[in-house]
């Protein structure tokens, strides 16, 4: 079955330049918009994702949905850690195991207007436990029993009195900003500072979570009963990397359903544009494609004739959406993650998915806005083709 | 009616310079039937274009039904055209989303006439070609011979002294060329129109009362043929 | 005076119907789409525009998950300029599944819908919810969401006050409200903070004491800046500082923490109105290469350049609003609907009369440049250039 040569295809869309040129733009800027929401959803569940740790536990309380939200007293924190031989145990004997407090702060941003930073009191163990990962980017770690913090990295730029030396206020309290600190993960959206000496500041005496390594051996379904009926404890126990991908849930896929939702709508707009295009095609060429035709190409050939060039013609579109899109790689934007309520700062991801969902997305445009022209091309009666008008 | 004098044209096609119309004088009297004829590439076409104000003379001073048109303005050229010329072409032009009755009252829409004169002239032109019966076909629907009229029709609708025919029967069969020369020989000599018919074909010309020839940009010599 | 033939105008559309109706429709898809966007951002705004002038929130200094003294409630009624005032409790919890997300609120319910006039009780009386300890008014739109009526029984899962025994926070509805402005929201649930507070001295159930915010009634004539001035020199050394804000800037504070948001839908907005102009303009320039011909005769007949102009810049317009006004109509009859899906997180969710005005204008705008270009070149075309030209 001879087959209608590519070069064909190609003069064509060159011959009918502003047609071309138009219709790939359209396309291009369609795929643009949605892969630019893609980008922005995978920037921000990278950021979460990626650092959780799997090798470490989260310990909520039941039914919790976030850290806010759940409250462990200092007796039983006192019980959790003593009395556990779950808990994995370091080469001094202390246990792998810190009490965290966590409470979104407002805070003025330094370009206007307010919003919530995450402040993470935490024990001396947390620092054994986070290890090498976190880094002191400027100044120290705060000391224990100071009324000192460390801010994370992202914060500087944004948030008011975040600058090494500055002061912040909580409640009647001022704290000393001593450190800035880096580590992969939301964590560089927070401030840290001693547990106990936030609790005093804040009059909240309790703790959000504890963090964990079971000991070798242990499984997560042994420590949950162990806490309920022993402890009398009722958790919530999940891997690091679980729980952060449980706080990005509702964000993630308001993004994912967004993206959705305006590749459906532009999708729609974009494939009438190309059946249009095509039709008009099919009009300037239907003389040619007579005789076609009459020479013995066969109707199907004609018809993925066309078909392929719809799908390349959208293929262009595509390219030139990726070619806009990719420049937003790695900016950085933040937002409110309403799970948590907090700020965070992430920057856009423009991953391989990414560019895969934008082909896919325009060879779909091709096919679905090319099938029509192309069953008529195909369905052209030599003699009503070849008459001329 | 028509008069050219020291007329000069020439198209530009990329570096070429091709000259078509070469210090032409023309005198066309009121009334006459005229054909031009000439071999192709003669200017036969462009002289048409410049007598009806499509087209501007490069030198030369070009009178038609009283009016300078070397001299007016692109808005006053085509007021001029809508009350005194009716154009004939070869390949019919009519517009063929609208049906003939549509397409004869077109001239009509840019004079102050209420829609009721338009719908009377309009009907008695195509009454004239003897189409009154297709009213309401749209070209698609009609023969080339009967296109060729619905056309003549939209020429005469604003009864304009001068029309201007370019191979008006080029495409037609023989049967429907000759009634569409008929019927423009019936304008001349019933209706007092002055007709100049560009054509290839001697068997048309012969229906006209005088035939210019053109060759080279520059008229050959005229036919002193008395109208019959 | 100009003369445009108007009937060629139609016919022309009506030439290739299809392609006609593929460029309406998706015009109308695109301006659909820019509607919602929009009112998707002013929303965000609705609740600060709305709000009250006579009332002011008491929120502690540090986070609005730190919860203030319940006794502060008698030192901020001795402040001068102060008429009234009922303390709110987020409650924080979730009815069947987690996913159905809707707020509830403890609050001093004998002042409740006296400090918010806009609240209007449709079903159900303010007497029988006093009545009841147990009692709760809910919106309007929560009852129909979930097919809740007056007298059910809403088991709510504490998630911030757990009760010991495991279960639920049993409600009974005793009032449905509805509300006047799109300041409070019509997807709540109230109930007494006596019993909240009740319920944790028993040991029923657990959570943090105190309240989350107080709301403030001005007496009349007051100076809002005076009595927040006030309020917060009245805590300053603690235990807890507060800071007071008018009910406007407490609403914008969540507006604010959005971010980037008006401006990534404004992107997404200019994307999608960039990608249905190139859309309309191919479509018109296709239609004016098919009727270089037509414009050559109108111009021999004596039609000037500007008619021929304007018949193909017309039938550009009118697509354009043809589109345009179906997109409009299709965002102003979903609107809605979708205002019910995500009241809680876009209260006020309206598509409003300057958002209809914008995006006509929008279709006007696209309809005059995408006819600008093609229109130009049939108006200024050689007469007789245009009747040899092959399309």
């Amino acid at each position: 079955m001879a087959l209608v040569p590519l070069s064909y295809n190609l003069r064509s869309l060159l011959v009918r330049r502003s047609a071309t040129l138009l219709t790939v733009l359209g396309i291009g800027a369609t795929v643009a918009v949605v892969s630019g929401v893609l980008a922005l959803q995978q920037g921000f569940e990278r950021l979460f994702a990626e650092s959780g740790r799997e090798d470490l536990l989260v310990v909520l309380r039941k039914g919790a949905t976030d850290e806010g939200g759940s409250v462990i007293t200092r007796a039983q924190a006192d019980t959790l850690v003593k009395s556990s031989t779950e808990i994995a145990v370091d080469p001094n004997g202390r246990p792998e195991a810190s009490l965290e407090s966590y409470l979104a702060v407002r805070r003025p941003k330094l370009d206007g207007g307010e919003t919530n930073v995450p402040i993470r009191g935490v024990q001396q163990a947390t620092f054994r436990i986070r290890g090498e990962r976190l880094k002191i980017v400027e100044g120290r770690r705060f000391e224990m029993g100071a009324d000192e913090v460390m801010v994370g990295r992202k914060l500087i730029g944004r948030i008011q009195d975040c600058g090494l030396g500055q002061v912040i206020v909580f409640n009647t309290t001022p704290f000393r900003v001593v450190g800035v600190f880096d580590y992969d993960g939301p964590f560089s959206s927070e401030i840290w500072g001693d547990v106990d000496r936030f609790a005093e500041a804040l009059e909240r005496k309790v703790y959000n979570r504890a963090i964990l390594k079971l000991a070798p051996g242990v499984t997560v379904e042994q420590f949950s009963r162990h806490l309920e009926d022993d402890l009398q404890l009722p958790s919530d126990v999940l891997t690091e990397r679980d729980f952060l991908m449980g706080q990005t849930r509702a964000l993630s896929n308001m993004l994912l359903f967004l993206g959705g939702v305006l590749g459906l709508i532009m999708g729609i707009a974009a494939i009438f544009t190309a059946t249009n295009t095509m039709l008009a095609a099919l009009a300037a060429r239907t003389h040619e494609i007579g005789i076609l035709l009459s020479i013995g190409f066969r109707p199907i050939t004609i018809f993925c004739s066309f078909l392929f060039e719809a799908i390349l013609l959208c293929l262009l579109g595509g390219l030139v959406g990726c070619l806009i899109t990719l420049p937003l790689h790695g900016i950085e934007t933040g937002t409110i993650n309403y799970q948590t309520f907090t700020e965070v700062a992430f920057a856009f991801q423009v991953t391989p998915r990414v560019l895969l969902v934008a082909i896919s997305f325009s060879t779909l445009l091709g096919l679905l806005g090319g099938a029509w022209p192309a069953w008529r091309a195909a369905r052209l009666a030599p003699t009503v083709a070849l008459r001329r008008h | 009616m028509i008069e050219l004098n020291g007329v000069c044209k020439s198209y530009t096609r990329g570096s070429e310079t091709l000259v078509v119309l070469d210090h032409l004088d023309l005198h066309v009297d009121r009334k006459s039937f005229c054909a031009l004829m000439g071999p192709s590439g003669s200017g036969k076409s462009t002289l048409l274009n410049l007598v009806g104000g499509l087209d501007h003379a490069d030198a030369g001073t070009v009178q038609v039904a009283g009016h300078t048109l070397d001299t007016m303005t692109d808005g006053e050229l085509a007021r001029f055209r809508s009350e005194q010329v009716g154009f004939v072409f070869q390949g019919f032009n009519l517009i063929p989303v609208l049906t003939a009755y549509q397409n004869v009252e077109l001239p009509l829409l840019l004079s102050p006439l209420s829609r009721k004169r338009r719908r009377e002239h309009a009907e008695y032109a195509l009454e004239l070609v003897g189409l009154k019966d297709r009213l309401r076909h749209r070209p698609g629907q009609l023969s080339g011979g009967q296109e060729q009229r619905v056309a003549i029709a939209r020429a005469l609708v604003t009864d304009p002294a001068l029309i201007l025919a370019d191979e008006p029967t080029g495409d037609l069969d023989r049967e429907s060329a000759d009634q569409v020369l008929t019927l423009l020989l019936r304008l001349n000599q019933e209706l007092e129109k002055t007709i100049l018919m560009v054509t290839h074909d001697a068997r048309a010309a012969e229906h006209a009362g005088q035939v210019i020839q053109l060759d080279k940009g520059r008229l050959l010599e005229e036919g002193l043929e008395t109208p019959a | 005076m100009i003369k445009v033939p108007l009937r060629l105008v139609v016919k022309n559309l009506l030439r290739h119907p299809v392609r006609s109706i593929l460029t309406v429709l998706s015009l109308a898809v695109a301006v659909f789409l820019l509607c919602l966007l929009r009112s998707l951002v002013v929303s965000l705004d609705a609740g600060v525009r709305e709000a009250r002038s006579d009332r002011l929130i008491v929120q502690s200094a540090v986070s609005l998950f730190v919860y203030i003294p319940q006794s502060y409630d008698t030192k901020i009624r001795q402040v001068e300029g102060v008429e009234d005032v009922c303390s709110w409790t987020w409650f924080g919890g979730y009815y069947q599944e987690q996913s159905n997300f809707f707020a509830q609120f403890a609050v001093d319910s004998d002042r409740l819908l006296s400090m918010y006039p806009e609240m209007v009780l449709v079903e159900g009386s303010e007497a029988d919810f006093l009545a009841d300890r147990r009692g709760c008014l809910i919106g309007d739109q929560l009852a129909s969401a979930y097919g809740f009526k007056l007298g059910d029984s809403i088991p709510i899962i504490g998630s911030l006050f757990p009760r010991t025994d495991g279960g639920t926070w049993d409600f009974q509805v005793k009032g449905i409200y509805t509300s006047t402005s799109s300041n409070v929201d019509r997807k709540t649930l109230f109930f007494h903070y006596k019993y909240l507070q009740e319920s944790r001295d028993t040991g029923a159930a657990s959570g943090p004491s105190n309240v989350a915010v107080f709301v403030v009634r001005l007496m009349d004539g007051a100076r809002p800046e005076e009595v927040m001035a006030r309020i917060d020199a009245l805590f300053e050394n603690g235990p807890q500082r507060v800071q007071t804000t008018t009910e406007a800037a407490f609403q914008a504070q969540f507006v604010s923490m959005v971010g980037n948001i008006p401006l990534f839908v404004s992107s997404l907005g200019g994307g999608v109105f960039l990608a249905i102009l190139l859309a309309v303009i191919n479509t018109m320039l296709m239609a004016a290469r098919e009727q270089v011909q037509d414009s050559g005769i109108m111009k021999a007949l004596g039609f000037t350049n500007l008619s021929v102009f304007l018949v193909l810049l017309l039938q550009s317009l009118l697509l354009a609003l043809a589109g345009g006004g179906l997109g409009i109509l299709a965002a102003l009859g979903v609107a809605d609907s979708i205002a019910e899906m995500i009241g809680s997180q876009f209260p006020g969710f309206a598509v409003t009369g300057e958002t209809v005005l914008l995006a006509a204008t929008l279709s006007i705008v696209i309809g005059l440049v995408a006819g600008l270009t093609p229109g130009l070149r049939l108006g200024r075309l050689n007469v007789a250039q245009s009747m040899r030209a092959e399309v």
